[in-house]
């Protein structure tokens, strides 16, 4: 009798903890719930330790899942220093009071504007090195994937380095679905061999091959480098240094009144005296921002680079005080132009933000996808949108 | 513990593979309610051994699918032996068979080359343990693909017909993580991260695999590692690397971990050039003894 009394809320409160794993942003749907509720079924629920892996590998689908899991877990089954042998925990358990305690994450503080940081300010290496470094544990890189850009130290640019790096990766040279004919290759070229067996009588001597062609994807990037971008410019050329000095296909330029081409400015310097270089011969950093004739500018003076094997990122808050319709008509020849016309707006990250302003505005129609860049993880996800 | 669990953790120990009941749980797990393992975890944690380990123990068969970028169904699954019919084709040229017959011998078994995700699923006798390792490394299609056949577990060829699995296979699939797998993918497995040893974990391994290590040397080898994936180091080493610089330890008859010894074998574990003058700096400062942290 009371056996079942247990069961059933044992029942209960696993079908609770799914559901409050899955507001965690956990891959956890109806049928991992019914793998979870068969897993107690096969491990001993006397042993608090191996429900604990047993559920764990059920219900979490990647590393980051796990502080979660342990988390709510401790919430849910938590014994606060009791015997961890106890079956009674397990069983009669405490379940919590309801799923809605569980709190968002807390939000990234929307940057305020006009806190003009100056290219020269990046350069002193004193700022913003407050306390010492910390070994990379796995806890570290979790407090980092989440942390705004507009907060980030000079320390943590490692890590937006070693996103770059994957995404220079994934898009070096990527095999094509298409194949080419070549003399010695994975696949026979049947077409080809049919052809050629006819000069010696239908008999096919020699057989042709086929392979996979390579598929070589560019990346034109254009980073808004205007004054309301200024927290978030400076990790940002980080990253597109990065990404510049890792990727061979790659063109990178500035914006906020006018154009700059600084693709080689970063490639293969130091990071500190590429900075350098900017600082002399980009002109209006920190300015206003006129997305509309920048883009225009490109499209006028460099056609050549984009294609339909390009991707176009264009990194910007979308904060234009020119004229919207300049805009729409620049981004309507750059989105016929490229493979893929990407805006990464790290605004996007803050849950209140709406792409209201003009600019962005007349922008969303002709984008192919729209995502915020306001930490690593956005960076991360970016590597989603880079195929063709 | 219950005790198929304890019994798989024995197996799995009787292999010398040092597993903890976090492993041993999955594993169980996986078989139990015949879901594909994804294994993630650094580079030289052991992942693939897993699977090995797994198919000594259960006494069946590894098969394994290594990928990589472009790897797509004819490498993966099955392809007609084109050569094998061109030929068969000139052979019955004078025969009295007609078109339809010919046609079916060339487009039947004996003429299809199997490839592993094939092989898995029609493997005669006992269920063969299927390694898909690094997974990470095939492009968004192939997953897809494979997401196919992992939830069917069947696999249809047009001239042929359906062959439909004779028996689940145990699954291990590893990822290293240079690329986000596809949700669909990490739902449809259980999961599990194995991480970097814990020195007594760890020092159990060294004393396992090393064969004739003496105890102070393992202890120190161990410790030292502890310390060393606590630094900023480009190339983390894993237990692969233990494991080879432990071998060589004992090859050169080192019973301690002394300066000269530690500079000479730097190279079992140390794979990058940054990474190496940082640990020359490191022992010409004399911090050697310093790295081998203390017992708790």
């Amino acid at each position: 009798m009371m056996e079942s009394t247990h069961q059933r809320d044992l029942l209960t409160t696993t079908v609770r903890f799914c559901r409050a794993l899955r507001e965690r942003g956990l891959l956890v749907t109806p049928a991992e719930a019914i793998d979870a509720v068969k897993t107690l079924n096969l491990v001993d629920l006397g042993d608090r330790q191996e429900v604990y892996w047993g559920l764990r590998s059920v219900l979490t689908s990647r590393v980051e899942d796990l502080p979660i899991f342990e988390e709510l877990f401790e919430t849910f089954w938590g014994f606060n220093g009791s015997s961890p042998q106890s079956l009674k925990g397990l069983l009669g358990g405490m379940p919590p009071p309801t799923t809605e305690v569980q709190e968002p994450p807390p939000t990234p503080k929307r940057p305020t504007k006009g806190m003009a940081l100056s290219l020269e300010r990046w350069l002193n290496p004193d700022e913003g090195q407050g306390e010492p470094i910390g070994l990379p544990g796995m806890s570290d890189q979790e407090a980092l994937i989440d942390k705004d850009f507009s907060i980030f130290g000079a320390e943590e640019l490692e890590e937006i380095t070693k996103v770059a790096t994957r995404i220079a990766r994934r898009l070096a040279a990527r095999p094509s679905r298409r194949r080419k004919p070549t003399r010695k290759g994975q696949w026979v070229d049947l077409r080809r061999t049919f052809r050629r067996s006819l000069k010696t009588g239908g008999d096919p001597i020699e057989l042709t091959f086929q392979e996979r062609k390579t598929r070589k994807t560019k990346l034109v990037t254009l980073c808004d480098v205007s004054g309301s971008m200024d927290l978030y410019s400076r990790f940002l050329l980080q990253f597109l240094y990065a990404l510049q000095n890792s990727f061979a296909r790659v063109e990178t330029f500035t914006f906020s009144t006018s154009l700059s081409r600084i693709t080689d400015h970063l490639k293969g310097h130091p990071y500190l005296s590429a900075l350098g270089r900017l600082s002399g011969d980009v002109r209006d950093w920190s300015g206003g921002t006129r997305i509309g004739p920048s883009l225009t500018t490109f499209n006028k003076e460099w056609p050549s680079l984009v294609d339909k094997r390009t991707i176009v990122i264009i990194l910007s808050d979308g904060w234009d005080t020119g004229e919207p319709e300049e805009l729409a008509e620049a981004l309507v020849t750059l989105k016929k132009r490229s493979g893929r016309l990407i805006w990464l707006n790290p605004l996007l990250g803050s849950p209140t933000y709406q792409p209201l302003t003009r600019g962005m505005q007349a922008a969303l129609p002709y984008v192919d996808v729209f995502a915020s860049a306001h930490n690593l993880a956005s960076l991360k996800t970016l590597e989603r949108h880079l195929y063709l | 513990m219950r005790e198929e669990i304890r019994k798989i953790q024995e197996l799995m120990e009787q292999e010398a593979y040092i597993t903890d009941p976090a492993i041993a749980t999955s594993v169980y797990l996986a078989m139990a309610l015949k879901k594909p393992l994804l294994i993630e975890g650094h580079a030289g944690v052991g992942k693939t051994e897993i699977a090995k380990v797994l198919a000594r123990a259960l006494d069946t068969n590894l098969i394994r699918l290594q990928c990589y970028e472009g790897l797509d169904a004819t490498t993966a699954l099955y392809e007609w032996n084109y050569s094998k019919q061109l030929l068969r084709i000139k052979l019955e040229e004078a025969s009295a068979h007609s078109a339809e017959e010919k046609e079916a011998v060339i487009f039947s078994e004996p003429f299809l080359l199997k490839r592993p995700l094939l092989q898995a699923i029609t493997q005669d006798g006992q269920a063969p343990v299927l390694l898909i390792d690094e997974v990470d490394r095939s492009d968004e299609e192939f997953e897809s693909f494979l997401l196919e056949v992992l939830s069917d577990f069947q696999v249809t060829i047009p001239e042929i017909g359906t062959i439909k699995a004779t028996h689940h296979p145990y699954v291990v699939l590893t990822s290293n993580r240079s690329r986000e797998l596809s949700d669909a993918l990490r739902r449809r497995c259980l999961y599990l991260w194995i991480d970097y040893p814990s020195l007594a974990k760890e020092l159990k391994i060294v004393q396992t695999k090393v064969p004739g290590i003496n105890e102070q040397l393992a202890g120190e080898i161990a410790r030292f590692m502890q310390t060393v994936r606590k630094m900023k180091l480009n190339k983390v080493p894993g237990v692969a690397e233990t494991l080879d610089w432990a071998t060589a330890l004992v090859a050169l008859h080192a019973s301690y971990l002394g300066d000269e010894v530690v500079r000479e074998t730097l190279g079992c574990f140390v794979k990058d050039k940054g990474d190496l003058r940082k640990f020359q700096a490191e022992l010409d400062a004399g911090h050697l003894a310093g790295m081998i942290t203390p017992l708790p």
